[in-house]
């Protein structure tokens, strides 16, 4: 019984000094991603930008932070409330933000998808022109991302975002891209979500899946 | 519990004592709040973002100095020295607005842009191949544009009352010789170049920078695509001919081969031509691209290198109807081969530097044959060029290039062993200094020198040009400048110390885009001196001298709207040309032929998605062309009536990996007329007969097949553009 206890005090202790050992990168981290995704207003974003902002200036090595810095931008430039220029020159911030996060981590599948997202981003602003020229990249990027791993759920749902635009454009099927909203919505569901926060891996898109297999019915 | 709450206690009093509060109000320069800046202690992440009134206000545990960092996008970035010893800091800041280039003036004057990137752009690249009545031909598309005129019987670019010859066109920024396929006169030629090569063009109707020189009128740059997206195979089949494109893509290189044979034979047996052929045009070219890419572009030293090598043959035997005569006329028989080979880098390196020039080398060999005649003319162009561009702070970047020019011509009475060539030298300077005194106000001034060794001339001329933007995103760009030119290859040979013809523009432009529409005026002023004069025909020119002059001066106007009706993207255009010059083998100042006074264009492109295709139609018109009627007194007084091109095109994509497209110009079957040809004979009524110069066919027609092969079934042949 002593034993027990001890095992248990052990236990209970390494818990706390995990815990403990949470750094203040960590802890600044998981409060500014929560806010960023919870988030549809425009200021909220900018402040979250600006925070991730300061957390990159202080951990250059990690990759997350630009990631995330990009993904506040991202979302501001799909804000319909901004001109197109505005949206632009958040998305051009969002690029060059990307960019910095490959430098630190290349042949990420995340930063990969993240860069195809933000070229679709792009061509959300101006279809009519940049539709032709982009969505060839788009499609490549998510493809690319999926290469790296089949099982990235926001390459997939983007992917299949992408896919079901283009099959109801030439009035093919979007089973294929339905399934592929399926799956994606599957990973999401499968995943430790709080493992992944913990690890400040993205969890980010999971309603998008959601929405999508709903439009699919 | 008693020791542990004290503590605590005491750690918060500690706490709060070591805290300071800094707040304070952000403002633009001119007071206005700027809400979303990020304020934070440096090296901490002690820090806030700015409230929509611009205000902010953290806590900091840091003690001692510290620097503020302030940062917000659109701004230049401020570190303040703090002190943090308890008490509250109050601060006022005051942001200076930083460069953006992607919303700051761009100097328009002169110069349109087909990018789809940049915002001050009047066309997309893609505009040039689905702009009907272009057939695929980029000149053809840039003909819709202000500041052109359409010539049906040559085909090449004429600009604002320019000839053919003033304009300069560049790939990857070298210069590119014999543009155009070689042909008969009074036979339209197009562009040798694919517009699937190019991801994006500059078109200057005057008034370019210090980098272009050698060119009275216009200079048109062409950029090719940088890494392509995957591996494909591209099959054309068309009425004319067929294709084959290999697309192969690595991590950082990517080689395209392609190869091409067009042959009018078939398509000119089935519909009546009015040009008579002996032999119908055919043409093989053979393309092939390399491009390797280096560093990382995130860690600043990145670079790119381009290879591109064409070549082509082509051959066509023409009979031409003499003026007077009943017979079937003059054999004109000509055989082409061309080849251009052009090897570019960019290189960006540290500390604000960037790089880039190359090498390009152009051959072109037309063997003719008039009547029985053998004529052999090869022209040669070698240019290499290189460019440092310094930034020296984001408002002033300085550029200085060198530039080597070969130049050779010669032809040859291969019968008769006679044979006469030159070769020229040239070396250019240029240096070009940008300055944005903001984000609205920009000025650009260079000087461009040169040195041609045939000539024995050196020249120096300067260019400026300056634009500010207003407050509703519409600007204001006036550009000056003196451009040179050395006369063309055929009339140097007679003669080759010939030195500069000159040119002076004075360009004043209105440019705005607003939710999808685009509206641009210009007024330009162009003086022209030094032209080439002479006595007698100008095959056998007499009397060479450069005392010609002349002007041309106008306004054009240039409507795009991409929003009013719904899948439609159209634009129109007006120019107005007023101009006169000696030249040649006239005494007095002329309107030229090639400069018609009123000019316009109507494009139009509708999206039918319940069709999955693209309908579009062009008109194209002209107030008519003058020309010289020697049986009356005077020169060139007279003109032709009105030229009109109503053409349409039909762009068909059943499955995203195929398009079908078909195109016909002139579906009204207007007989245009470019002029006349007259006898050199009076007949027995004591007056000299005439021709019409004409089209080759009231109408033209064109089908084809593009069909798109890879792992990605979503590409197609667009998909590059």
């Amino acid at each position: 019984m002593k034993k027990l206890t001890l095992i248990f005090a052990a236990l209970f202790l390494t818990i706390l000094t995990v815990t403990a050992q949470e750094s203040p990168y960590q802890k600044a981290m998981k409060k500014e991603i929560a806010k960023l995704i919870e988030t549809d207003s425009l200021p909220v974003m900018q402040q979250s930008a600006n925070a991730f902002a300061r957390i990159a200036e202080l951990n250059p090595k990690e990759w997350q932070p630009y990631y995330y810095h990009a993904l506040s931008y991202t979302f501001q430039g799909l804000n319909n409330s901004l001109t197109a220029d505005k949206k632009d020159e958040a998305l051009a911030k969002a690029e060059d933000l990307a960019k910095k996060a490959d430098g630190v981590s290349p042949n990420n599948s995340e930063i990969v998808a993240l860069q195809g997202f933000i070229t679709m981003a792009k061509v959300s602003v101006d279809p009519s022109s940049r539709g032709q020229s982009l969505s060839g990249q788009v499609m490549q990027a998510f493809g690319k991302a999926l290469a790296l791993n089949d099982k990235n759920p926001r390459a997939l749902i983007l992917l299949a975002q992408m896919e079901y635009g283009m099959a109801k454009f030439f009035g093919s099927g979007t089973e294929k891209a339905c399934g592929s909203a399926k799956q994606s919505l599957a990973i999401f569901a499968g995943q430790d979500e709080e493992a992944l926060k913990a690890a400040i891996q993205p969890t980010w898109g999971k309603f998008l899946a959601e929405k999508m297999v709903k439009s699919c019915q | 519990m008693k020791t542990y709450l004290l503590i605590l206690t005491l750690l918060t009093a500690s706490l709060a004592s070591a805290q300071t509060l800094i707040s304070g109000k952000v403002a633009d320069q001119k007071g206005g709040a700027v809400p979303g800046v990020n304020v934070y202690i440096k090296g901490t992440y002690d820090g806030t973002s700015s409230d929509a009134a611009g205000n902010f206000s953290f806590g900091t545990g840091e003690s001692g100095k510290q620097l503020l960092s302030v940062q917000a996008l659109g701004f230049k970035s401020q570190e303040i020295s703090v002190e943090c010893n308890g008490q509250p800091v109050a601060l006022q800041i005051s942001l200076a607005e930083s460069i953006n280039l992607l919303t700051a003036v761009t100097i328009t004057a002169g110069a349109m842009e087909a990018s789809d990137e940049k915002k001050s752009v009047v066309l997309k690249p893609i505009d040039i191949v689905t702009t009907s009545g272009a057939m695929g031909d980029i000149t053809a598309a840039l003909l819709t544009l202000p500041g052109t005129s359409t010539v049906g019987n040559d085909g090449r670019l004429f600009v604002r009352g320019g000839d053919a010859s003033e304009t300069a066109i560049y790939i990857d920024g070298l210069q590119v010789g014999n543009a155009f396929g070689s042909t008969a006169s009074n036979v339209p030629t197009r562009t040798r170049f694919s517009p699937n090569l190019f991801k994006g063009s500059f078109f200057s109707t005057g008034g370019y920078s210090a980098e272009y020189g050698q060119a009275l009128s216009s200079a048109l740059a062409l950029n090719t695509l940088d890494l392509p997206l995957r591996n494909q195979g591209d099959v054309s089949v068309m009425s004319l001919g067929g294709g084959y494109t290999q697309t192969l893509v690595g991590k950082q290189n990517a080689v395209t081969a392609s190869g091409n044979y067009y042959n009018l034979a078939p398509y000119q047996a089935v519909i009546k031509q009015n040009f008579d052929f002996e032999k119908s045009p055919s043409s093989w070219d053979t393309e092939i691209s390399l491009r390797q890419k280096w560093g990382n572009a995130a860690e600043g030293k990145a670079g790119f290198l381009k290879a591109y090598f064409h070549t082509e043959g082509s051959n066509m035997t023409i009979w031409q109807k003499i003026p007077g005569d009943n017979g079937r006329g003059d054999r004109v028989q000509l055989n082409n081969r061309y080849a251009y080979g052009n090897l570019s880098f960019k290189h960006a390196g540290n500390k604000g530097w960037f790089y880039y020039g190359g090498l390009a080398f152009s051959h072109n060999r037309d063997a003719l044959k008039l009547n029985l005649d053998p004529i052999r003319q090869i022209t040669q162009l070698v240019h290499s060029k290189v460019v440092a561009v310094k930034d020296f702070s984001p408002q002033f970047s300085l550029k200085n290039g060198l530039e080597w020019y070969v130049k050779s011509y010669s032809e040859a009475l291969v019968d008769e062993n006679l044979k006469r060539n030159y070769t020229d030298q040239q070396v250019n300077h240029f240096i070009e200094a940008t300055y944005y005194f903001s984000n609205r106000l920009i000025m650009v001034a260079g000087l461009r020198s040169g040195h041609s060794s045939l000539a024995k001339q050196t020249w120096v001329t300067p260019r400026f040009s300056v634009a500010y933007k207003m407050n509703n995103q519409g600007q204001f760009s006036f550009a000056a400048g003196k451009f040179k030119q050395l006369p063309e290859e055929k009339i140097r040979i007679y003669q080759t110390d010939l030195k500069n013809a000159a040119a002076t523009h004075y360009i004043l432009n209105y440019f705005i885009v607003k939710n999808n529409r685009t509206f641009r005026a210009e007024s330009f002023y162009k003086i022209y001196d030094n032209l080439i004069t002479y006595k007698g025909l100008a095959t056998d020119p007499q009397n060479l001298s450069q005392n010609g002059s002349g002007y041309a001066r106008g306004i054009d106007f240039f409507y795009r709207d991409r929003t009013s009706i719904k899948n439609t993207d159209f634009w129109v255009t007006y120019s107005f040309v007023d101009s006169k010059r000696s030249y040649a083998n006239f005494d007095t100042q002329v309107q030229p032929s090639f400069a018609p006074k009123h000019n316009g264009s109507v494009v139009i492109k509708h999206f039918v998605s319940a069709l999955k295709s693209q309908l579009g139609t062009s008109w194209s018109w002209n107030s008519g062309y003058t020309y010289h009627n020697p049986n009356l007194s005077g020169e060139m007084q007279q003109k032709t009536r009105a030229y009109s091109d109503l053409s349409i095109s039909w762009s068909y994509l059943p499955r995203p990996n195929i398009i079908i497209h078909a195109a016909c110009s002139n579906v009204l079957g207007r007989a245009n007329v470019f002029g006349y040809r007259y006898a050199s004979q009076p007949d027995e009524a004591g007056s000299l007969a005439s021709l019409p110069v004409g089209q080759g066919a009231k109408r033209f027609a064109f089908i084809g097949l593009f069909i798109t092969l890879s792992k990605d079934k979503g590409a197609n042949q667009l998909n590059n553009l």
